[in-house]
This record gives structure tokens, C-alpha cells and sequence, in this order.
């Protein structure tokens, strides 16, 4: 039950306390596992659908999958779980319970991109390093797209718990709910493609987790105020 | 006498469980705490709305307490919640009325307020964005008359006005 429609100030303190007191009923604690419970059943949803979509690479079975395919997908795993953790913690109003995890998570995400970077310049300067603009996947971008979409679904579920609880940070929350989102999202579509190449994982696979942080930063706030 | 963390914690389990004497004087009881907490934040006479409004809140969240952390600080978190909230909805206020260029009817209430909302803070502020504040929002001057008093120019007080009060509220929102 609750008092939404209630105005402050309609009516005296004591008559809305009396108000609320009549129709108190006993309520389930809202648990921050509880928000990570939701958030790995969507992820492993996420992989579902895309395995189905897309068929499951067997790569990571047979060994055939590069040192990037797990280095990138280590990455993404540790920003998930740390955003993740940070996230369902936001639902509950604390004061001074913040910690820095995630940004330093994020930051050493985007290593890869950097590193893609500056691989690509030295290409161009004549460097090879083992790469080059001819590997099929440097220009696949798609990927960063289908773990954009496969994103959503976290994110939704991600969104349904912060409403649940009382986030008092709606901002940060917001930043939470797309490197969430975007690093398990990226992780579930990207153990189904077969492009491991440097290029293609450092900067397609990994995009996804800087586009969902930007766009739910300001996307999800609206969403979660209460 | 205000109660005391222990018996908080133990009315705040209660009410979860759906006691309703409990609720009734923990209510009560966060009520009188909240006033206490809000008497040195806002204007006098906002304090009981911003009570009753956080006291919604609270009855409303009752279940994202967990009985293994301290209560206060979890009515703290709300309470300056929607504190924040009351800042952003009385900025936004504040902004529409420069956008209108009608500053100087303010209300007398508005005045107050922003005053004792503002006036902690003011010290972090740049020199030209606190003075652009103090004459036309505490002062009561009309946008050309702090124009001619500071040698700024009319829409540089606006803007002065406007980023000062923007930064005051994140100021205020990113503090433990």
C-alpha cells in the first residue's frame, strides 16, 4: 500500500500520520541480491537470445578463440560485476557508500580501445604488429550494435529494481544502470561471435559499455525518481 | 526527548511487520527528528510541508530498510533526497523566472528561501556569481539596478545569477 496521491500539507502532520498508520501492511524487504538475482537471470536471457539469434561460437570450447576474446571478455565480466554490485546497492538510501570500483573497472576497460587506437596510428605509420586494417573485423560495427540491443534487456531489468527501491543518487544510479548493462549485454552477444581478432574486440566489443553509460545517464534518471 | 538509534530500529521492524502502535509513534517520532533536521537547512516556514513530504517517502520505501544497518542514516539519505528535490523544483522556479526577466517580483517567500537555502554555501562561490545572487535574489534588486551597482552587464548577472544557483544545488547534491 502506499501514499502516492497523498499532497504534503493537505492535511496536518498528525492526521497523515493517522492516515498512514490505518493502512499499514506488512511489507517484503527489498535485499540489493535480490536486484542482483534479476540482473544475472536477464544477462543469462541476453546470452540466451543471442545464441539463438545469432548461433553459439564454439570457439571458447575448442580452443580456437584469441587471447582478446578472453582478455576483452574478462574485462567486460569485471565491469559487469562491479557496476552490477554498485547498482543494486544505489536502490538503498545509505550515506557515505560509495566506492570507486567501478571507475577504476571502466578505466581499465578502456585500455583496449586506447591500445586500438594507437595500433591503428601505427599501422598507418608502417608498424605491423600482427594487425592490420585488412582484418575482416576492424570495420564490423555491427557487433557494437547487437550488444547495444542485447544491453536493453539488462537495462530493463536494471531500471525495474532501482523503481522498486529508493535510489537517492538518481545521476550516479543512471551511470550504474548503462556500464551494467552495456559491459553484460556486450558479454552476452559477444560469446557468439566468431571475430576475435584484436581490432575487432577491442574497440566493437567493447564500445557498447560507453555508449549505454552515456545514453542511461541521462535516459534513466526520469525513470527511477521517485 | 527525541528517541534514541536502538529504539528507532526497533519501531522501524516493527512497522515493516505491519504494527500498526509502532508505526504511529515511530512516525511521531521521525517526524520531531525531521523538523530538527530541516530547521537549520530551510525556511521556517517550509519545514512542516518538506516533513510531511519526506514522511510519505519513508512510508512508502519502508521496505529498502534493512534491519542489519543503522536506521538514521537511512532516513538521513531520504531526508536529504528530497531536500535536494525541494532545491532542484525551487531552481527550476528560479531559472524560469530570469528566463522571463521578471526577477525582481519575487516573492517574499522566494526571497527567504533562497536565502537560507543559499546562504552555507555561498562562501564556495565565485565573487561575481555570489554578488549577482545577493542583490538580486536576497537583495531584491531588478537585474539593471545589480547591473549598474557591480559594473556587470545585464545579461552577465543573469548568467552569473543562473550558474551560481546551478552550482549551489550541485554542490549541495554532491555532498555526503
Amino acid at each position: 500500500m502506499t501514499m502516492k496521491n497523498v499532497k504534503p500539507g493537505a492535511m496536518n502532520r498528525e492526521d497523515l500520520i493517522a492516515a498512514m498508520t490505518e493502512e499499514l501492511t506488512p511489507v517484503r524487504r527489498i535485499r540489493p541480491r535480490d536486484g542482483a538475482a534479476l540482473i544475472i537471470f536477464a544477462t543469462v536471457v541476453a546470452a540466451i537470445g543471442c545464441s539463438v539469434v545469432f548461433g553459439f561460437w564454439t570457439g571458447m570450447i575448442d580452443g580456437s578463440a584469441s587471447p582478446f576474446f578472453w582478455i576483452s571478455n574478462g574485462l567486460l565480466a569485471i565491469v559487469g560485476a562491479s557496476s552490477a554490485t554498485a547498482l543494486v546497492a544505489s536502490a538503498v538510501p545509505r550515506v557515505g557508500a560509495r566506492n570507486s570500483s567501478t571507475t577504476w573497472s571502466t578505466a581499465m576497460l578502456s585500455v583496449l580501445p586506447i591500445a586500438a587506437i594507437i595500433t591503428l596510428i601505427s599501422v598507418e605509420a608502417g608498424h605491423d604488429h600482427g594487425t592490420s586494417m585488412s582484418d575482416a573485423g576492424a570495420l564490423y560495427w555491427e557487433c557494437a550494435a547487437y550488444g547495444l540491443a542485447a544491453s536493453s534487456i539488462v537495462a530493463l531489468a536494471a531500471i525495474m529494481f532501482l523503481r522498486r527501491g529508493a535510489p537517492v543518487a538518481p545521476d550516479r544510479s543512471g551511470w550504474l544502470v548503462g556500464l551494467t548493462s552495456g559491459a553484460l549485454g556486450a558479454l552476452a552477444y559477444n560469446i557468439t561471435c566468431p571475430l576475435d581478432g584484436f581490432l575487432h574486440t577491442a574497440i566493437w566489443h567493447v564500445v557498447p559499455v560507453f555508449v549505454a553509460g552515456v545514453f542511461w545517464r541521462y535516459a534513466a534518471p526520469p525513470l527511477i525518481r521517485w | 526527548m527525541l528517541a534514541d538509534e536502538p529504539t528507532f530500529a526497533r519501531l522501524m521492524k516493527a512497522a515493516q511487520d505491519g504494527d500498526k502502535p509502532a508505526t504511529n509513534v515511530l512516525l511521531s517520532e521521525a517526524g520531531l527528528w525531521l523538523e530538527r533536521y530541516f530547521r537549520r537547512r530551510i525556511a521556517a516556514d517550509a519545514v512542516d510541508d518538506l516533513v510531511q513530504d519526506v514522511l510519505i517517502a519513508f512510508y512508502n520505501k519502508r521496505a529498502t530498510w534493512d534491519p542489519k544497518r543503522p536506521f538514521l542514516p537511512w532516513l538521513a539519505a531520504i531526508a536529504r533526497y528530497r531536500w535536494i528535490d525541494h532545491l532542484r523544483k525551487h531552481y527550476r522556479h528560479e531559472a524560469k523566472e530570469l528566463m522571463e526577466d521578471d526577477a525582481v517580483e519575487d516573492s517574499e517567500e522566494d526571497v527567504v528561501t533562497a536565502r537560507v537555502s543559499l546562504d552555507r554555501l555561498f562562501t564556495h562561490l565565485p565573487e561575481k556569481q555570489a554578488k549577482a545572487i545577493e542583490l538580486v535574489k536576497i537583495g531584491g534588486l531588478s537585474i539593471r539596478e545589480a547591473s549598474q551597482k557591480t559594473g556587470q552587464s545585464e545579461s552577465l548577472i543573469k548568467v552569473n545569477i543562473h550558474r551560481g544557483i546551478k552550482k549551489l544545488a550541485a554542490m549541495v547534491e554532491e555532498a555526503e
